[in-house]
C-alpha cells in the first residue's frame, strides 16, 4: 500500500495524514441448522486529512488511484473546517502486539465448515427442537498511516470469529433465543461458547413469574459488556469537551465504587481490537481509565486531547472514510474476589440478566437505562429456578456502579470487552 | 474494466460476465457513489468530508446454496466470477430453488429539483450553520449536532434471466440534535428528515431545528414517567415505529420459512387484530425514504397487504423465501450496498387509516398516556421495545403533564390485539437513520400510521 500524495498538493498543507485500509474475509453462514451461504469479501480505501492554514479538511476514495483527487477535494473544503492547532505524531517506536496469528491464505475452508457443523450437531443433540444460526468468519488485512511529520507505520491483522444463535419457539409463540460468540486473531475453538449457550438454554426452559420491585440483579459478562457502552461514552474526551459527560471536571475524583477498575488495553495479545498505534499514528499504551473508582484519564484522539490540554491517549479510531473519533480499544473490567456461584448464593430473590432489548434507546448520557429483558432468569434462595420474561429493568448505571456493586473473579471476553459477572444489590424491575 | 468506464459500458460488461457462468442463477451488482457530509456541533465544525467509493458483487445460486463475492476493484470481475463458480461447485446446500421472474430492462432516475452535485459546498455549509444557530439559541442548550448528508449513486444490476437495470439515485437529508443541560440533568432531543431527491430536501427545515431545541429544553425538567401498565394513545410517528419493529420484522419470511411454529403463528388467515387493522409494506411509493424502483434481486415491488381487516394476509419475500413458501415475491430483497448480500427487508411500512378521531381516543384513554415521537425500537420477534420522545398524562380528554424517558414494551400479538381504536390521520416518517438487520445498517426505510389507542401497555421505570 503506497500512500504518498503528490508533492504539489503537500506543499499547500500545514500538515496532512493518509490512512489506507485493505482486507479480505470469508464469511460463512449456516441458517436453520444448515449451510446457507459462503462469501468472499474484499475491501480497500484511502482517506486523507489536510490542515490548510490551520483548518482541517477531509476526503476519501474507494481505491488508491484516486488519492490525488481525494487530496484536492480535502484542500478545497478545508477553509470550511475547524481550526485545529495540534501536531501529528512524528516517527516513533511503536510497541509490538500479536495481531496476525492466523493467515487467511493458509486457512482451508473445509475444516472451518466441519467444525461449524459439529457445533450445530452438538447443540441439536441437547435440544433437537432448536434452530441454530451460525456465522463463521476468517479474514486478514492491513492498515497503514502515513503523515507529513515522517510517521509511516503499517501492520497486518487477522481475525477469526463465530457467532452462534439457538432459537426455540414454543407452540404458544414464546421465543427463546440465546446467542454466544467468540473472536481472536488466530483460529478459535467454539467449545467454551457452546457450553455457555447450552447452560443458558437448559435453565430457560421453565418460565417463572416475579413480582415487580427493587431487586438484586446479576448481569452476566455479556449483559455487563453491553452496559459498559453507557459508561464508555461518558469517558470520551469528546463528551467531556462538549460538556455532556457527567464526569467532566472530575478527573482525579472518585465517582464509582472502589471495586470498579476500567482499563483500556490496545496491547492485549490475540484480540481483534488491539493495535500497535492508533489510526492517527499515536503509539498504543495500556492505561487505567477508572482506577478503583477514580477517573484517571480520558479516552482521546489528537483533536480532543488538544482541546482539553491532556496527553493523547492513543485512541483515535476511524475507517478510511471518516475522521478520527475517540474510541476504546479493548475494555477490561477488573475482577473481584468471589466467583459467580458465590455471588448467586447470596441472592434470596433476584434476577440474572443475559440479554436486553432496546438498551441503547434511553437517555444514556446521564447513565439512565431502561430495557426489556430478552433473556433473564429468576434467582430464588441462591438458585436459578427458571426464565423470567415480559419485564423491564431500569436504573442509573452510574449510580449502580457508585454503590455497592460486586464483581466476580471469572471474566469472559465479549467483543471488545473483557468483563466479569456484576451484582447490583438494588435495581428497579417492572413486570 | 475500470471505474472510468461509462455506466452503460459497465452494465454490458457485467451482463457478459454473468451470461458466461454455467449455473442455475447468477446476478451482479455495481454501485458508484459520491457523497458529501457536514457535521456541526455547538460552536465547532465536527467534520466535513467529500468522497467517492465504488463496489460490486456477484452472487451465484448453485447446488442449493448461495455463493457470493464482493470487491471494490472492478478490474478483475471475470476472474472473481470464475473463482466463485468453482467454490459454489464444492458446496452442498439445501435450498430447493428460487423464484424465477420475467426480465426487466429499464433505467430509473431520481428527479431532484436541485441536484446536490450542482450546489456549492459553501451553500450547503451556510444552510447547516443557520440550522445549527437555531439549535443552540436557547441558553440551556449545552451542545448540538447538526448533520447534512447527500449522496449520488449509480447502481447497476443484471442477472441470468436477462434483467439489466441502471438506477441513478440521489439522496439528501439533515438531522438535528440539541442537548440541553441544567446541573446534573442532561436531555437530548433529535429530529431528522431525508429522502430521494435533491438539495430541496435539506432546505426549509428551520421549524424542525426550533422544535428539537425547544423539546430538549422542555424535557429537561420533566419527570421520568412512572413504570407500570397504561392505556396509551400513540402518535403517527410512534405508530410507525411500532408497526415496523413489532410486526414488520415478524413478517419477513426469512424468519418464518423453515420454522414450523413461526409458520403457524404467521399463517395467512389468522386473525391478529380488529376489523379496522390494515398493515401494508410498499416499496413502490415514490418520494418516501423506503422507495425502491426494483429490489436487489431484480424484482419490482408493489403493495404487500400484510394484514387485511385484522387478518394475516401476506409476508415479505426474497426470491428464495417466495419459492420455499410458494407465495408471490414482493420485491423485498435489499442490500445495504452493492458489496452486501440481499436479505428480506421492509421498505415503506404503515398502518392504514381507521375510523376514529384523536379526540375520541383521548376521551377513551382517561388516566392513560399520550406518547409521541420516537427515539428508536428493537424486537426479538416476540417482544418489542420502543422509546418515545416524550409522554403526557391524559387528563380530561387532553394531553397534560410532560414526562421524559418513556419506553414501551410488550408482546407483539397481544399488543396488536390490544389496539382498541385507529385514527384517521396517517403520516409517514423517514430520516437520515434507518433499519438494521444482520449487520446491515442503516437501510433507508419509512414507516407511519395514524394515532392509535392501545390498551395495557407496559412502560418501564420506577414503579408508580
Amino acid at each position: 500500500m503506497i500512500l504518498k500524495p503528490p508533492a504539489s498538493l503537500c506543499k499547500k498543507c500545514r500538515w496532512y495524514d493518509v490512512i489506507g485500509t485493505a482486507g479480505r474475509s470469508i464469511p460463512v453462514f449456516f441458517r436453520n441448522n444448515r449451510l446457507y451461504s459462503i462469501a468472499d469479501k474484499e475491501t480497500s480505501g484511502v482517506g486523507v486529512r489536510v490542515n490548510v492554514d490551520g483548518k482541517v479538511g477531509f476526503s476519501y476514495t474507494g481505491g488508491d488511484k484516486g488519492l490525488k483527487t481525494a487530496m484536492k477535494r480535502a484542500i478545497e473544503i478545508a477553509p470550511f473546517g475547524e481550526y485545529e492547532d495540534y501536531s501529528l505524531p512524528p516517527v516513533s517506536d511503536t510497541p509490538s502486539v500479536a495481531l496476525d496469528a492466523g493467515k487467511l491464505e493458509e486457512t482451508d475452508s473445509a475444516p472451518v465448515l466441519s467444525a461449524a457443523e459439529e457445533t450445530i450437531a452438538r447443540i441439536l443433540a441437547a435440544f433437537p427442537e432448536a434452530q441454530v444460526d451460525m456465522s463463521v468468519s476468517y479474514g486478514s488485512g492491513g492498515r497503514r498511516i502515513f503523515n507529513s511529520e515522517g510517521f509511516n507505520g503499517a501492520y497486518r491483522h487477522s481475525s477469526f470469529g463465530a457467532g452462534i444463535t439457538a432459537t426455540i419457539v414454543a407452540p404458544d409463540g414464546v421465543r427463546l433465543s440465546v446467542s454466544e460468540g467468540v473472536s481472536s486473531c488466530g483460529p478459535v475453538s467454539y467449545d467454551a461458547a457452546v457450553e455457555r449457550l447450552l447452560w443458558k438454554l437448559e435453565r430457560a426452559c421453565d418460565v417463572r413469574r416475579l413480582a415487580g420491585g427493587v431487586l438484586p440483579v446479576i448481569c452476566t459478562p455479556k449483559a455487563f459488556a453491553s452496559l459498559l457502552g453507557i459508561v464508555a461514552s461518558g469517558l470520551s474526551a469528546r463528551s467531556v469537551f462538549k460538556g455532556i459527560s457527567p464526569f467532566a471536571g472530575k478527573l482525579g475524583q472518585r465517582v464509582f465504587n472502589e471495586s470498579f477498575t476500567l482499563t483500556d488495553d490496545p496491547l492485549a495479545d490475540g484480540s481483534v481490537y488491539s493495535y500497535p498505534f492508533d489510526d492517527e499514528g499515536v503509539p498504543a499504551r495500556t492505561k487505567n481509565i477508572i482506577d478503583r473508582g477514580i477517573v484517571t484519564e480520558w479516552i482521546s484522539s489528537l483533536k480532543y486531547a488538544a482541546r482539553l490540554g491532556v496527553r493523547p491517549s492513543g485512541n483515535g479510531s476511524r475507517g478510511h472514510s471518516s475522521l478520527p473519533e475517540p474510541s476504546f480499544s479493548n475494555i477490561v473490567v477488573g475482577g473481584g474476589d468471589d466467583d459467580f456461584n458465590t455471588l448467586c448464593a447470596g441472592v434470596r430473590s433476584g434476577v440474572l440478566v443475559d440479554q436486553f432489548i432496546g438498551l441503547g434507546q434511553s437517555n444514556t448520557l446521564t447513565g439512565e437505562f431502561k430495557a426489556n429483558l430478552d433473556l433473564a432468569y429468576v434467582i430464588e434462595n441462591g438458585e436459578i429456578t427458571g426464565r423470567v420474561k415480559d419485564c423491564m429493568l431500569s436504573g442509573n448505571l452510574f449510580e449502580l456502579l457508585a454503590a455497592d456493586s460486586v464483581f466476580s473473579s471469572e471474566r469472559i471476553r465479549y467483543g471488545a470487552a473483557l468483563a466479569p459477572f456484576a451484582l447490583f444489590p438494588a435495581v428497579h424491575f417492572t413486570s | 474494466m475500470t471505474i472510468n468506464a461509462t455506466p452503460r459500458e459497465l452494465l454490458l460488461h457485467l451482463q457478459s460476465v454473468v451470461g458466461s457462468l454455467p449455473c442455475k442463477y447468477a446476478e451482479a451488482r455495481v454501485a458508484l457513489n459520491e457523497s458529501t457530509g457536514i457535521a456541526l456541533s455547538g460552536d465547532e465544525v465536527d467534520s466535513i468530508s467529500s468522497g467517492d467509493s465504488c463496489g460490486g458483487s456477484i452472487r451465484i445460486f448453485n447446488r442449493g446454496a448461495w455463493s457470493f463475492a464482493s470487491f471494490n476493484d472492478l478490474s478483475g470481475i471475470p476472474s472473481r466470477a470464475g473463482a466463485l463458480l468453482r467454490r459454489s461447485a464444492m458446496l452442498a446446500g439445501t435450498a430447493p430453488g428460487i423464484f424465477r421472474s420475467k426480465p426487466v430492462v429499464a433505467h430509473f432516475a431520481t428527479r431532484p429539483a436541485r441536484a446536490c452535485g450542482l450546489v456549492s459546498f459553501d451553500e450547503k455549509f451556510g444552510l447547516m450553520r443557520r440550522y445549527n444557530g437555531i439549535l443552540k439559541k436557547p441558553s440551556l442548550v449545552q451542545t448540538t449536532r447538526s448533520m447534512y448528508r447527500d449522496s449520488r449513486t449509480f447502481k447497476l444490476y443484471c442477472n441470468t434471466e436477462g434483467t439489466a437495470v441502471s438506477y441513478e439515485r440521489s439522496f439528501c437529508g439533515v438531522s438535528f440534535t440539541a442537548i440541553a443541560k441544567d446541573g446534573s440533568l442532561i436531555q437530548p432531543f433529535s429530529e431528522s428528515a431525508a429522502g430521494f431527491g435533491g438539495f430541496e430536501l435539506a432546505q426549509g427545515r428551520e421549524e424542525m431545528a426550533e422544535r428539537a431545541a425547544g423539546m430538549a429544553v422542555d424535557l429537561l425538567h420533566a419527570e421520568p414517567v412512572p413504570g407500570g401498565t397504561y392505556d396509551v394513545v400513540i402518535d403517527p410517528h410512534l405508530a410507525g415505529v411500532f408497526i415496523h419493529e413489532a410486526f414488520g420484522h415478524l413478517s419477513e419470511a426469512d424468519f418464518i420459512y423453515e420454522n414450523d411454529r413461526m409458520k403457524e403463528l404467521m399463517a395467512n388467515g389468522r386473525r391478529v387484530g380488529g376489523e379496522s387493522l390494515c398493515i401494508i409494506d410498499d416499496g413502490s411509493l415514490e418520494g418516501l425514504t423506503g422507495y425502491i424502483p426494483i429490489d436487489d434481486e431484480g424484482i419490482v415491488p408493489g403493495p404487500a397487504h400484510l394484514v387485511k381487516n385484522g387478518v394475516l394476509n401476506a409476508h415479505l419475500h426474497s426470491r428464495e423465501t417466495a419459492y420455499r413458501m410458494d407465495e408471490a415475491p414482493t420485491g423485498n430483497a435489499r442490500a445495504i450496498s452493492a458489496t452486501a448480500q440481499p436479505i428480506v427487508r421492509m421498505t415503506n411500512t404503515y398502518i392504514e387509516n381507521g375510523p376514529d378521531s384523536l379526540e375520541a381516543m383521548l376521551d377513551e384513554a382517561q388516566g392513560g398516556l399520550y406518547v409521541a415521537d420516537a427515539l428508536g425500537g428493537q424486537t426479538n420477534l416476540e417482544m418489542f421495545t420502543f422509546s418515545a420522545g416524550y409522554g403526557r398524562e391524559i387528563k380530561n380528554g387532553r394531553p397534560g403533564k410532560l414526562y421524559r424517558d418513556v419506553m414501551l414494551s410488550g408482546n407483539t400479538f397481544q399488543t396488536l390485539a390490544d389496539i382498541a381504536m385507529i385514527g384517521n390521520d396517517r403520516a409517514m416518517f423517514g430520516g437520515l437513520g434507518g433499519c438494521g438487520k444482520k449487520g446491515q445498517s442503516p437501510l433507508p426505510v419509512s414507516f407511519g400510521g395514524p394515532h392509535l389507542l392501545i390498551k395495557n401497555v407496559l412502560i418501564g421505570g420506577r414503579n408508580r
